[in-house]
C-alpha cells in the first residue's frame, strides 16, 4: 500500500522529472508541446511567406531566404508537427484505451522522444550555418540537393535531422503495435478496441513499412553529398529518379500517418456529441486497413509529370482511396443522423474538419487524373489541395483532441467561449486563405516562387489569401491564450465531463502513474458509456 | 435585338463559367484536357454537394439535446454496400475518361512541321530548331519560343542540371525536365499570340526567374522566322 501511494504521487514539476520520465503520457505530453511549438515556429515561417507573396514585387524576404522558409515550413509542418502530435496523442491514449499500464517499452518510448527533439533541433541549427538551412524544398531532390548545386552544410543538418526523427518514428510504431496486441486489458478484444487506437495501430504499420525507405533514400544522397556517391548523379549514371521513387514511397503513405490519427479522433468525438453509437465501427476499421493498402501503391502520382512512371496504374490507385474516404464519411454522417446533437468546441473542429477535409478529398481525385494533373501539378492548386487535407484536415483534428482531452490530460477544460471564438477564426481564416490558391494554382501560377510577374493577374487572391494567413493566425493566438487561462485559473470538472464512451474516461482525470486503480468490465467498444448505463442491453 | 443580346451574354457567362477557372486551353491538347478538367469539376461539386448537404442536414436537424436518449442504432449492410458500390462507379467512369483524354494528348502525331530541342538549365531555357538556329535566355531576357499555329511541333525536352519543368499555363500542360531523361511531346498550337511559360518544379536559387514566352505565328511566318534565324547563325 505505502509502496502504491509513493507511486502515485511523483514529484511534482521538477524538470529532472520530465527529463527522466518514461511514464507514456508525461512522454505523450512532452511530444504534444514540443509538436506544438514547432507547430507555432512553422506558422511564423508561412506568414512571413504569405507576407511576402501579398503583391507582386519583392518585398520582405530574399529569394535564398525564402527558399530556405518554405522548405524548412513543410518539413517542420510534416515531420515535427503533425505526425509527432498524432503519435504524442497515441502515445498518451493508446494505453489508456486498451486498459494498458504503461507503454510495451516505456525506455524505448523515452528515447524516441528524445531523438524527434534532436531531429528538430538539427534541422532548425541548419540556420546557424554558413549558407543558411536546406533550400531544396520539403522533398529534397536531387541533383538540387547534391553536392554540387547544395554544398553548404543545411542539407546535411536536414538528412541528419529527419534521420533521427524518422528513427523515433520506428520505435513508436513498435511500442504501438506491442501495446496494443499484447498489453490489452481482459474483455478488450480487437473488435472493441477504439477507433482512436485502431487508426493508430494502422498508423503504425504504415510506418514500419514507409520510413526504412526513406532512410535508405537519405543515406544514399548523404552518400552522394559526402563521400563522393553517384547514387543520384545522372554523370555518372546514377539516377535523380531513383530518389522520387525512394522518397514518394515514404512520402505519400506519410499522408495517412498525419490524417489517419485524426480520422480515429473524429470517430471518437462524433458519437460522444451525437449521443449515439459509432454508425459503422467495422466499416470504419475495414475503411482504414484499406486506406493504409492502398497507400502503398500510389506513390507515383506525385511523378505523373515525369513522363516516367506507369500513369494508369497510379491513377486508378489514387481514385480508389476515395471509396474507403468516402466509407469514412457516410459512417460519420450516419453517427450523427437522429442524434442529439450538442456543440461545443471539439464537436465544432470535429464539423470543420469533415467540411474542410472533403474539399481537400475532391480535389485530390481531380489531381489523380494525369492530364488533370499536367496542368495543376507543381502549382498553387496542389498547394491549396494539400493544405485543406493537413491543415484543414489533420491541424482541425488537432485542435478537436486538444479541446477534447484537455480535460483528461489536466482534469480542466478549456474556456468554452475563447474555445468556439477560435474556432470561427480559424474556420473563417484558413478559407479564406487557400481557396484563392485553388483559383491562382488554375490560372498557373507555380508553387515554390518568391515573387510572379504583376501582368499574371494574381495579385487580387494572393492578397486575399494573406489576408485570411493572418485571421488563421490569431485564431491559433486565441487557442494559446485559452490554454494559458485556463491552466492559470483551473476549474477542476471531474473525471468525464462529456460523458464520453472509450476506457481512458473511466479513470481518473488525469489518471493515476499506472492508469487504473481498478478496470470497468469490457463489453463492448463502450466500457465508459456501459459504465454509467449499467442495464442497458447491448444495441 | 435585344433578347438576343441576351441570349449572347448569357452564352459568354456560361462559357466563362463553364471553363471553371481553368484556361481554355490554346491547344488541341490543352482543350482536350479543359474538356476533362469541367468533366471533373462537375462530378467534385455534385459529391460535396451531397456531401456537405447531409452534414448540414444532420447538424440542423439533430442539433440539441432533448430528454432521454436518441435510439441507439448502428450499422445497415444494404447502405453500407450501397456507399461502397456507388464511389467504385464514380472513380471507375473517371478513371475510362481519364486515359481516353490521356491517350489523345500522349498521343505522337506522324509529320510534326517542325521539332524543338528544349533544354533546361539554372535558370533559363535554350530552343534549338536545328541547323544553328538557338535561341537561349538568362532570368532577365527570358527567351521566345516560336511555334506556327495549326500544326503539330515535336518538343524534345531535357535539363542540364537540375529537374526543372516545362510549363505553360494557357496549354494546360507541363512535363519535368530531368536530367539523365530525354523526354518527347508533341503540341499543336490553334490559335496566334503570345504565351506565358515558367518553370513549375523548383530548381534553386532564381526559379521564381526562369520565365520564357511562346509566340504561335501563322505557318508562312514561321517558315520565314526560320530561314531567318538559320540565316543569322550561318
Amino acid at each position: 500500500m505505502a509502496v502504491t501511494t509513493a507511486e502515485a504521487a511523483p514529484a511534482r514539476g521538477g524538470l529532472v522529472t520530465w527529463v527522466t520520465t518514461t511514464d507514456h503520457k508525461r512522454i505523450g505530453v512532452l511530444y504534444m508541446v514540443t509538436a506544438f511549438v514547432f507547430f507555432l515556429l512553422g506558422g511564423l515561417m508561412a506568414l512571413v511567406m504569405r507576407t511576402e507573396l501579398a503583391e507582386p514585387g519583392r518585398q520582405v524576404v530574399s529569394p535564398q531566404l525564402y527558399n530556405q522558409l518554405f522548405t524548412v515550413h513543410g518539413t517542420i509542418m510534416i515531420f515535427l508537427f503533425v505526425a509527432p502530435f498524432a503519435l504524442g496523442l497515441g502515445n498518451y491514449l493508446l494505453p489508456l484505451q486498451v486498459g494498458a499500464p504503461d507503454m510495451a517499452f516505456p525506455r524505448m518510448n523515452a528515447l524516441s522522444y528524445w531523438l524527434l527533439l534532436a531531429g528538430g533541433v538539427a534541422i532548425l541549427a541548419g540556420f546557424g550555418t554558413f549558407g543558411g538551412a536546406a533550400a531544396t524544398g520539403w522533398t529534397g531532390y536531387p541533383p538540387l540537393s547534391g553536392p554540387r548545386y547544395s554544398p553548404g552544410a543545411g542539407v546535411d543538418l536536414w538528412l541528419f535531422g529527419l534521420m533521427l526523427t524518422s528513427a523515433s518514428s520506428i520505435m513508436t510504431a513498435v511500442n504501438f503495435l506491442a501495446t496494443a496486441f499484447l498489453f490489452r486489458a481482459p474483455g478488450m478484444t480487437m473488435w472493441r478496441v477504439p477507433l482512436f487506437t485502431w487508426t493508430s495501430i494502422v498508423t503504425a504499420l504504415i510506418i514500419l513499412v514507409s520510413f526504412p525507405p526513406l532512410s535508405v533514400a537519405f543515406s544514399f544522397l548523404f552518400v552522394d553529398r559526402r563521400f563522393g556517391g553517384h547514387f543520384f548523379d545522372p554523370a555518372f549514371g546514377g539516377s535523380p529518379l531513383l530518389y522520387q521513387h525512394l522518397f514518394w514511397f515514404l512520402g505519400h503513405p506519410e499522408v495517412y500517418v498525419m490524417i489517419l490519427p485524426f480520422f480515429g479522433v473524429i470517430s471518437e468525438i462524433l458519437p460522444v456529441f451525437s449521443r449515439k453509437p459509432l454508425f459503422g465501427y467495422t466499416g470504419l476499421v475495414l475503411a482504414t486497413l484499406g486506406i493504409a493498402g492502398l497507400s502503398m501503391g500510389v506513390w507515383a502520382h506525385h511523378m505523373f509529370t515525369t513522363g516516367a512512371v506507369s500513369n494508369p496504374f497510379f491513377s486508378i490507385m489514387s481514385f480508389l482511396i476515395a471509396v474507403p474516404t468516402g466509407i469514412k464519411f457516410f459512417n460519420w454522417i450516419g453517427t450523427m443522423w437522429r442524434g442529439q446533437l450538442s456543440f461545443p468546441t471539439p464537436m465544432l473542429f470535429a464539423l470543420g474538419f469533415m467540411l474542410n477535409f472533403l474539399i481537400g478529398g475532391v480535389t485530390g481525385v481531380m489531381v489523380a487524373s494525369p492530364p488533370v494533373d499536367f496542368h495543376v501539378h507543381d502549382t498553387q492548386f496542389v498547394v491549396a489541395h494539400f493544405h485543406y487535407t493537413i491543415m484543414g484536415g489533420s491541424v482541425f483534428g488537432v485542435f478537436a483532441a486538444l479541446h477534447f482531452w484537455f480535460p483528461k490530460f489536466t482534469g480542466v477544460l478549456l474556456r468554452e467561449r475563447l474555445g468556439r471564438f477560435s474556432f470561427w477564426l480559424m474556420m473563417v481564416g484558413f478559407n479564406v486563405t487557400f481557396w484563392p490558391l485553388f483559383v491562382v494554382g488554375l490560372r498557373g501560377m507555380p508553387r515554390r516562387i518568391v515573387d510572379y510577374d504583376a501582368a499574371a493577374g494574381w495579385g487580387g487572391p494572393n492578397l486575399l489569401a494573406t489576408a485570411g494567413s493572418f485571421l488563421l493566425a490569431l485564431g491559433v493566438v486565441v487557442v494559446v491564450v485559452n490554454i494559458v487561462v485556463s491552466l492559470r485559473r483551473k476549474e477542476f470538472v471531474g473525471d468525464d465531463p462529456w460523458g464520453a464512451n472509450s476506457l481512458e474516461w473511466a479513470t481518473t482525470s488525469p489518471p493515476p502513474h499506472h492508469n487504473f486503480e481498478s478496470l470497468p468490465p469490457i463489453r463492448s467498444e463502450r466500457p465508459a458509456f456501459d459504465m454509467r448505463h449499467p442495464s442497458e442491453e447491448r444495441a | 435585338m435585344r433578347p438576343r443580346t441576351l441570349v449572347a451574354l448569357g452564352a459568354l457567362l456560361l462559357g466563362a463559367c463553364s471553363r471553371f477557372g481553368a484556361p481554355p486551353g490554346a491547344t488541341e491538347q490543352g482543350r482536350a484536357i479543359a474538356g476533362l478538367w469541367r468533366v471533373f469539376f462537375i462530378a467534385a461539386l455534385a459529391v460535396a454537394a451531397i456531401v456537405i448537404g447531409l452534414i448540414l442536414w444532420s447538424v440542423i436537424r439533430y442539433r440539441r439535446p432533448r430528454n432521454g436518449r436518441p435510439a441507439q442504432f448502428r450499422d445497415n449492410l444494404p447502405l453500407e454496400v450501397l456507399y461502397t458500390i456507388i464511389p467504385v462507379l464514380i472513380v471507375t467512369a473517371l478513371f475510362v475518361v481519364t486515359f481516353q483524354v490521356e491517350s489523345g494528348v500522349e498521343r505522337p502525331s506522324t509529320h510534326p512541321v517542325a521539332t524543338i530541342h528544349v533544354t533546361a538549365f539554372d535558370w533559363s531555357w535554350r530552343f534549338d530548331y536545328g541547323d544553328g538556329a538557338v535561341i537561349a535566355g538568362t532570368p532577365d531576357r527570358p527567351p521566345e519560343m516560336v511555334v506556327p499555329t495549326g500544326r503539330p511541333v515535336r518538343i524534345i525536352l531535357s535539363s542540364d542540371d537540375v529537374v526543372h519543368a516545362f510549363y505553360i499555363p494557357d496549354f494546360l500542360f507541363k512535363r519535368d525536365a530531368t536530367p539523365g531523361l530525354i523526354q518527347q511531346f508533341d503540341l499543336q498550337v490553334d490559335q496566334e499570340g503570345v504565351y506565358r511559360g515558367q518553370c513549375a518544379e523548383f530548381c534553386g536559387l532564381d526559379h521564381a526567374r526562369m520565365r520564357f514566352t511562346v509566340r504561335a505565328v501563322s505557318v508562312t511566318e514561321f517558315e520565314t522566322w526560320l530561314a531567318n534565324a538559320r540565316e543569322q547563325a550561318g
